[in-house]
């Protein structure tokens, strides 16, 4: 199946099998092994992506399914000004992602930060879907309140430019 | 890799009428919701089970409406349970909302629907039995002589005798209708994961009214993922016929009729999921207890 799509910026036309899952796309189609996993079904939680801007766990997206939207996937979000604010919120906070679960945790973070989510249970309930049990729920909270704060003051800056 | 495999045909009617004429011709089709139980299934892809059809409910326009009135709001299959708590948080029953709540990331909600909660094949997830102790109804659309027929029936109506909801061949759930209830008691609860533990996970649903020492209407089902809903009306009556508050050796012999009923539907409980249930059904007297000893006189 002919498959339009684009993936980090990139618009492609891939000849894929249609229920592929879009974490096998991206791990064997576009050599990203090293930010999204495919547990087969065991529930890491390390392959979230977003696509059409929303955060998902790239291994229940079917080929079919991203015929026409956009998928930025860590690779490419490391490099854009959002990374940045987390970036920001993880130093002010002092707490970190290990090596295995940053980039999958650190979209999750952007999808809160974006939607400016403070509801400290839904903000926990996210998180929860990575299984990796390396950070603390306060420093998660305080992640994301902070990456908000960070993203209103950049935003207002932003419209305050001539 | 795997490309090369056959890739499975995707067909996406738009309307109901569509979907009508893909499954007459292609009546051997498997049914795509959110996708989120088909593709956690470690062997899910590449799929030797996976058919060669696969009709994508998501574009039929019907199935993703939702409406209300008064005393009931009536989903289509492939609203998501995100989007039930969002449009109904205030109105909807409490277990309903407790429920998705359980189910936890929006990751998951966002996509799952209510359609596909119901009709997950060969496991149960904590939704159809919630559904069954609010008296749902759920549209059922089949194929008869060559044509799309569509009843309603009640969500028990739908279990089979080992408590697996069972459509008819090519059956397909267009939408669900949940009345809105007045009952002051609602409980739902979950112990253990769905998906990682499903031999050893519980959860149960319970929705009544208490009236001074008694129960009016009690509704209560047991959902053991791997193995199926245990509803029964004698579990219903055995409530009805209760006076709270419980003592400790009324509990005791409430506990022993329940497991009679449970072990006569399901002999392959796990001590744990016996453990389990106890212990839930336990919470839920126990609450029971507190709210007959301390609602205000003119409700109690
Ligand atoms: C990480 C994770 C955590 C979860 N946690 C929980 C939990 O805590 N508790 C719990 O109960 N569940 C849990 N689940 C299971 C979840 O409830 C199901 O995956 C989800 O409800 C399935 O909905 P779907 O729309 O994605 O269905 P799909 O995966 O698309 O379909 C499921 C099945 O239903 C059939 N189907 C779909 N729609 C219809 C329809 N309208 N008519 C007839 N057949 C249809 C499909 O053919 C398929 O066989 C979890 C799932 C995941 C991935
Ligand atoms: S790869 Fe493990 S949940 Fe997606």
């Amino acid at each position: 199946m002919k498959i339009d799509c684009t993936i980090d910026g990139k618009t492609l036309t891939l000849s894929l099998n249609s229920d592929k899952p879009l974490s096998l796309i991206l791990r064997e189609n576009m050599g990203e092994e090293g930010s999204v996993n495919h547990c087969s079904g065991a529930m890491c939680g390390l392959c979230a992506v977003l696509v059409d801007g929303k955060a998902m766990l790239s291994c229940m997206v079917p080929a079919f399914e991203i015929r026409g939207k956009t998928v930025v996937t860590f690779e490419s979000f490391r490099r854009t000004r959002g990374m940045r604010d987390i970036e920001k919120a993880y130093e002010s906070v002092g707490a970190y992602p290990c090596p295995d679960c940053y980039a999958s945790r650190t979209i999750i973070f952007e999808s809160l930060i974006d939607e400016a989510i403070t509801d400290k249970e839904q903000i926990l309930r996210e998180l929860a879907m990575v299984r990796c049990p390396c950070m603390d729920p306060e420093d998660e909270i305080m992640i994301v309140q902070r990456g908000i704060e960070l993203r209103r003051k950049r935003n207002v800056r932003r419209s305050q430019l001539p | 890799m795997y490309e090369g495999l056959s890739s499975p045909n995707i067909h996406t009617p738009a309307n109901l009428s569509e979907y009508a004429s893909i499954i007459l011709h292609y009546p051997a089709s498997s049914l795509w919701a959110g996708g989120t139980f088909i593709m956690s299934r470690p062997d899910s892809y590449p799929s030797r089970r996976m058919n060669a059809e696969i009709i994508y409910l998501g574009e039929i326009e019907e199935l993703h409406r939702f409406q209300r009135n008064d005393r009931f709001a009536e989903f289509g299959a492939m609203v998501t349970l995100d989007e039930i708590l969002n449009t109904g948080k205030a109105v909807l029953p409490k277990v309903l909302i407790e429920n998705i709540e359980s189910i936890g990331s929006r990751l998951i909600t966002r996509r799952a629907t209510i359609g596909g909660t119901i009709c997950t094949e060969g496991f149960t997830t904590s939704f159809p039995g919630t559904l069954i102790a609010l008296d749902a109804m759920a549209e059922v659309r089949f194929i008869k002589k060559k044509r799309l027929h569509s009843r309603w029936m009640q969500l028990t109506r739908l279990l089979d005798r080992n408590g697996r909801i069972m459509l008819p061949p090519q059956g397909m759930i267009s939408r669900v209708r949940i009345a809105f209830t007045e009952k002051n008691c609602q409980y739902f609860t979950r112990i253990g994961s769905f998906m990682l533990e499903p031999d050893e996970a519980v959860s149960a649903a319970f929705t009544g009214t208490l009236d001074q020492d008694i129960l009016l209407n009690p509704r209560i089902s047991f959902t053991y993922p791997s193995i199926g809903i245990c509803y029964s009306r004698d579990i219903d009556n055995i409530f009805s016929s209760l006076r709270f508050p419980l003592d400790e050796t009324e509990l005791g012999n409430l506990e022993g009729m329940v497991f009679t009923f449970i072990d006569s539907f399901f002999q392959g409980l796990s001590e744990l999921q016996k453990v389990r249930t106890a212990g839930i059904l336990r919470s839920i007297i126990e609450d029971l207890n507190v709210r007959a000893l301390t609602l205000p006189s003119d409700e109690a």
